[in-house]
């Protein structure tokens, strides 16, 4: 004859899962929450920001932060893109690629070069670069501002010409 | 399949008119042993089979009623005694806090190193983990070990591996570690060594369930039902697995589904007939180093193992065929897709001539064949840019003869003669003896000549280089040791040496890389185990190696330690146990020539477990708790691939 199971053992179990059910959900808490944000430049976007684990797939202008990520804890650089788009609508300006734009003073246009076409480049170029510094994070809330005395190229990763 | 059912019918017409064996049939040398305990009916409820069973009726005695008596932990077919081996049974594994059934195997033993990258899915493709090496050979490429799954070597047609997401231990009676290799017995890839899971069936008539529902970090998700089953002639093995996890870092999660059915018919008592099918689905994402992480590097694999086995036994001999095919379809982000098979047919007879001879032939054949497409690469509007590959057969005859001249020695020869549709005609062979001397206490030495043809990836795709003229990889591996199981006490030593010719690296990166056979690595070590059995509620063992591999260091390491502390008390009908484990690994390189050093690997997990078992009835509840890396330490396998920190999977096992 089969008989319920014993109320104690009853008890013990969901109180047991209960309990440990509490603890997996705070596990997530021991991980590093990561903000970075962007403080190079009035005219630098950044995207695809790195940090120990933790990715952003979100374009940053000047002053904007990131989401906060949960990466993990350990020591590394911050690795990013970095796109200049002054320069880059300058460059495209000279080269007349983009039709409408043109110099506001026709003293800025510079001198007219014999210029082999071939070498214009409308691509917009993102290059690699990451902080001089290295972050050391163990969990907690952590907000790190990019500058642009403590950035250096990352040739650790293909570049835009992929190389 | 067609040798298969002639086989049948023909046994099918024989049973009418043959009487069936009588007990003193048995076959004499590879009979079972037998060991009766008198247990209460409810003791034995839950047996299950691990190998094979007999079936004797049922005894009374002094008013006790016996149950049926099964018998249990039969040799294997074939099995050579020899070999050094190490079995762990499918309850270890299932109890066990690592990550994959492959990581839970090679913390039993020292020898075989398996990397990992996260938290219960190992993937495939690039930042894929689960390279498995054993004495030095193996992991890239991951085919040097064989994978043996109920008597089916399991080999992705096209990358010539096993899928490492495979293997979930819920249908897993035991699992035995052949380390160097046995191409003889198992032909190609088992070079460095082989993984023999063997699948339980239900011992007695009726049926079981068991459900195992975990949750823990990482929204990690895991569901196990199994369904055992026996019922007159019919045996039924069933099971359906499905883990999901986000991943311990952006992009590291997956998700992996397995489904597994097989159905036996004991057509007579000597004959069965089993069908089984595995299906696999892996899906997740290659996260990438944890400084430059990727996004959407997915993958996505389907698998199916089918197979036919038909088993008739006698008293002169034993005979099995088997039957199996191995299709899979991968898709990979960056518009790789490939069709892959792999068919194999086997024949094999265990003749007993004399009680001291016990004599293996058999038969077998194996064809692999793929498709591989990249649908990115489109040469028009229609039609996808296909690789030119060419399918591999390979057919060979093997035989193994053991001799035991005396009940404590053994000697094994063996030889395999193969012929490959590519390279033409092998000889590999094998010879080994074992003395076990005195009570518990045993010699061995063994030496082996492997084989391994190289993949349909290594000769035709570009991913990311290919090489049509490769040869190839032999190892001659010799190995000695020797054994005490004595009461609380079990120690064993060994040492080996394994020498490879012909061996397959790839060298540099796309689109520079290239994939060549490079002439000769010896590799040397010394491999042990400690353990202290049964010191009242407590279990402990140490297992420890040390190897020289020479310049090819990449994810080869030098010495890794595993140890284990389990202690389980029973309060009546309520079992607590627990235990605490860790691995050290020393000496991991991520290129060869001792380039791209790894620290030192170092981790700790723990398990506690509350078993409920009333005594009048057939009912297990058994909440648990598995906690990983309970000292937070930072590690990693693969460089850039960090292991999650501590983290928690709590579960619950209910049985009926």
């Amino acid at each position: 004859m089969r008989q319920p199971i014993g109320y104690p053992s009853f008890f013990v179990t969901v109180t047991f899962l209960a309990a440990v059910l509490s603890v997996c959900s705070g596990c997530d808490e021991l991980y590093p929450e990561v903000v970075v944000t962007n403080t190079i430049d009035e005219h630098i976007l950044i995207r695809n920001i790195s940090f120990n684990g933790c990715k952003w797939d979100e374009t940053l202008a000047f002053e904007e932060s990131s989401s906060p990520g949960r990466c993990l804890a350990g020591s590394d650089r911050i690795h990013f893109q970095r796109f200049n788009p002054k320069t880059y609508c300058e460059e495209q300006v000279e080269d007349e690629t983009i039709d409408g734009l043109c110099f506001c003073n026709e003293e800025d246009k510079p001198a007219e070069d014999p210029m082999d076409t071939g070498l214009i480049n409308e691509e917009p170029m993102w290059f690699n670069y990451q902080t001089l510094k290295t972050y050391d994070v163990s969990g907690g809330f952590h907000l790190f501002e990019l500058t642009l005395e403590n950035m250096e190229q990352d040739f650790s990763v293909p570049g835009p010409y992929g190389h | 399949m067609m040798n298969t059912l002639i086989f049948l019918l023909f046994f099918h017409i024989q049973a009418a008119t043959n009487e069936p064996p009588s007990d003193d049939s048995a076959p004499a040398k590879t009979g079972p042993e037998i060991i009766m305990e008198v247990e209460s009916p409810e003791e034995s409820a839950q047996n299950t089979e691990e190998t094979s069973e007999d079936k004797k009726s049922p005894i009374k005695t002094d008013g006790l009623v016996l149950p049926e008596v099964t018998v249990e932990g039969e040799k294997a077919p074939g099995q050579d005694d020899t070999a050094d081996a190490t079995h762990v049974s499918g309850d270890k594994l299932r109890d066990s806090p690592r990550g994959s059934t492959l990581e839970a195997i090679s913390q039993e033993t020292a020898d075989v190193y398996v990397s990992g990258r996260g938290s219960g899915v190992h993937g495939v493709s690039n930042g894929a983990s689960g390279a498995i090496h054993v004495r030095g050979l193996g992991g890239s490429p991951n085919a040097q070990v064989l994978v043996v799954e109920d008597g089916v070597p399991d080999v992705q047609g096209i990358f010539g591996h096993p899928l490492p997401d495979a293997y979930v231990p819920f249908l897993i009676g035991e699992v035995r570690v052949v380390k160097g290799g046995d191409s003889t017995l198992y032909g190609s890839n088992a070079l460095g060594g082989v993984i023999l899971i063997e699948n339980r069936w239900r011992l007695r008539e009726g049926f079981e369930i068991e459900n195992d529902a975990a949750y823990g970090s990482f929204q990690s998700t895991k569901e196990t039902l199994s369904l055992l089953g026996r019922w007159g002639d019919w045996d039924l093995a069933s099971a359906f697995h499905y883990y999901r996890t986000d991943g311990h870092r952006d992009n590291a999660g997956g998700y992996n589904m397995v489904g597994a059915t097989g159905v036996r018919w004991r057509i007579l008592p000597d004959l069965k007939l089993t069908l089984k099918d595995k299906v696999i689905h892996l899906e997740g994402e290659d996260p990438g180093p944890a400084t430059h992480p990727n996004t959407g590097h997915w993958y996505d694999v389907w698998r199916n193992n089918l197979s036919l086995r038909l088993d008739y036994r006698q008293k002169w001999f034993d005979f099995r065929t088997l039957s199996y095919l191995n299709v899979g379809v991968h898709r990979l982000y960056d518009g790789f897709y490939s069709e892959d098979y792999t068919a194999g047919l086997s024949t094999e007879a265990d003749i007993h001539p004399h009680k001291t001879l016990d004599l293996l032939v058999g038969l077998s054949a194996t064809w692999i064949e793929g498709e591989v497409l990249d649908r990115l690469a489109q040469v028009d509007d229609d039609d996808d840019e296909e690789e030119d590959v060419k399918g591999l057969a390979n057919y060979a005859f093997y035989n193994q003869l053991t001799w035991k001249p005396l009940k404590s020695l053994s000697f094994v020869v063996g030889s395999r003669e193969l012929y490959s549709t590519k390279y033409g005609f092998a000889l590999l062979y094998k010879g080994g003896a074992k003395w076990e001397f005195y009570e518990g206490l045993s010699l061995r030495s063994r030496i082996t000549r492997n084989f391994r043809q190289p993949t349909l990836r290594e000769l035709y795709l570009p991913f990311p280089t290919s090489n049509p003229d490769l040869k190839p990889e032999y190892s001659l591996n010799w190995d000695a040791g020797f054994g005490l199981d004595y009461r609380h006490v079990e120690f064993s030593f060994s040492t080996y040496r394994t020498q490879a010719e012909n061996m397959i690296k790839y060298f540099g990166s796309w689109p520079s890389a290239e994939v060549v056979n490079i002439d000769e690595i010896v590799i040397w070590g010394v491999e042990g185990r400690f353990g202290l059995k049964e010191l009242g509620p407590v279990n402990m063992f140490v297992t420890g190696n040390w190897q020289d591999v020479g310049r090819y260091t990449k994810q080869n390491p030098d010495a890794k330690v595993n140890f284990t502390v389990e202690a389980a008390h029973d309060f009546g009908e309520h079992r607590l146990s627990g235990s605490v484990s860790g691995e050290w690994v020393h000496g991991l390189y991520m290129e060869n020539y001792s380039r791209e050093p790894i620290d030192n690997v170092f981790f700790m997990d723990a398990t506690l477990r509350y078993r409920y078992e009333p005594s009048d009835k057939d009912f297990q509840l058994e909440p648990y708790l598995l906690l990983r890396n309970i000292l937070d330490l930072r590690y990693e396998y693969i460089e850039n691939y960090p292991m999650p920190g501590f983290n928690v999977m709590a579960g619950l096992k209910v049985r009926i």
